[in-house]
């Protein structure tokens, strides 16, 4: 009785020793990657990881794997904000005092593309959804400018809506005299344009300060914006609006191909939307 | 070589003619023009404006009056061209698409077409020439503007 108690007292350390040894390193790394505060940003890189931008820095999410990027190297203490990925799966991110970026996945490497823009006070960028050269940058009062060489040349194009800018996207929505739409995420709501510029309107009658803006691109009609860390879903290309209950306050959002709708929020998690509705944690 | 009487004339009323005469000579070997001196093509385009655009976009290119908001039928009223509106931001291409084959703005309420098709009234020398007359409507800056467009939409089909 002895001996076999002996067996299995072993069996059991040896198999919790082995259990440790495999769960820790991704506990550690899902801990490096968590560190408690708001999710700034959000976006998927080509194959499908989830990019997060944290007040700690840059993470790629595959599966429950985080790998640290290194941000881009800063005169001053950089101060991220925004991340996009352009039609051909480019990773660009920028922020006030950086300018923008473009991350080189083959040499782990950051490009400047701020040689051309007049000061590096960016607050959001864009990247086309179909074209994979053209980026939008929007500098404050400085306006809105567009790149169509990948950020070799930038060009004013416009001043951008009345009120200033917090967050924007390019959707390939249907329906554009040019080659897509402009969603921006402004201190009074969600304001719209056609990627020409024509000019900008209010889309529907959604108030408040939008600091997060995201669409759906396999179903472009379907835009959300986060106001004070609701969040709210049009399905008709901005008309009409309804609020999405979420666990916690959202501060970040992208869309996933595997997983739909992803949300980053103010306590560090990353949530996904089942499709009853109720929210689950990433990867998990 | 001494300069002889001949040389002397020619170099004497030579240049004072050439500066004469080839400004009308580029003149006239420029576009064709109408009685007043307007191109012909300006003259043809501000003629079918006038016909086919006016009585919508206004006779000097002023557009509907709050043309940036939907009118009580949902529907967007026609535009200004001049230096207000937007048509300078749109290349020659897509302008003539629209003017071509209408367009429907995709939040109007009413399935009717915001602006007409013009296929089956005007040919297309017609909608190239009132594509030009437009331009006559903007700023310089403008006009880069939807000539640098233009060169890009060559680029970028959408």
């Amino acid at each position: 009785m002895k001996a076999i108690c002996y067996r299995l007292n072993s069996a059991l350390t040896g198999f919790f020793l082995l259990a440790f040894a495999v769960v820790m390193p991704a506990l550690v790394q899902a801990q490096t990657a968590n560190d408690g505060q708001p999710v700034k940003a959000l976006t998927t890189n080509s194959s499908g990881a989830l990019l997060v931008l944290r007040e700690s820095g840059l993470f790629v999410l595959d599966g429950k794997t985080a790998t640290e990027i290194p941000l881009p190297p800063s005169d001053s203490v950089p101060r991220p904000n925004s991340l996009a990925t352009g039609a051909d799966g480019s990773l660009y991110l920028s922020g006030p005092g950086l300018g923008i970026w473009r991350y080189e996945y083959a040499s782990e490497r950051w490009q400047s593309l701020s040689h051309t823009l007049p000061d590096l006070g960016i607050t959001a960028i864009a990247a086309h959804a179909t074209q994979p050269d053209t980026l939008y940058a929007y500098l404050g009062e400085g306006g809105m400018f567009r790149s169509r060489d990948a950020g070799a040349e930038w060009m004013k194009v416009d001043s951008g809506p009345r009120e200033p800018v917090e967050a924007f996207l390019h959707s390939d929505m249907p329906g554009s005299m040019e080659s897509g739409w402009l969603f921006a995420g402004t201190t009074r709501g969600v304001a719209r344009s056609m990627d020409c510029f024509c000019f900008w309107g209010d889309a529907g009658d959604l108030r408040g300060t939008v600091t997060v803006i995201g669409y759906d691109p396999s179903a472009p009609e379907n835009v959300y914006a986060v106001i004070e860390g609701q969040l709210h879903h049009s399905s008709d290309g901005g008309e009409t609006w309804a609020g999405i209950e979420t666990p916690q306050a959202v501060t970040a959002l992208t869309f996933s191909p595997t997983e739909g709708l992803l949300v980053g929020t103010e306590n560090g998690n990353l949530l996904s939307r089942h499709a009853s509705g109720g929210w689950g944690p990433v990867h998990e | 070589m001494p300069l002889e009487d001949g040389d002397l004339f020619m170099n004497k009323w030579l240049v004072p003619l050439v500066l004469l005469v080839a400004p009308a000579l580029v003149m006239a070997g420029g576009e064709p023009s109408n009685g007043d001196g307007v191109p012909t093509e300006m003259a043809e385009g501000r003629q079918i404006y006038e016909q086919y655009c006016a009585s919508c976009h206004g006779w000097q290119g002023e557009g509907a009056a709050d043309w940036n908001k939907p009118d009580e039928k949902g529907e967007m009223p026609p535009p200004p061209h001049d230096e207000t509106g937007h048509t300078w931001r749109h290349s020659d291409a897509m302008l003539f698409r629209m003017i071509a084959e209408g367009w429907r703005h995709p939040f109007n309420e009413t399935d009717q077409l915001t602006m007409p098709a013009f296929k089956d009234n005007l040919t297309d020398e017609d909608i190239r020439s009132v594509i030009e007359y437009l331009k006559t409507f903007w700023a310089g800056d403008q006009r880069r503007y939807q000539q640098s467009e233009s060169h890009s939409r060559d680029r970028h089909p959408s």
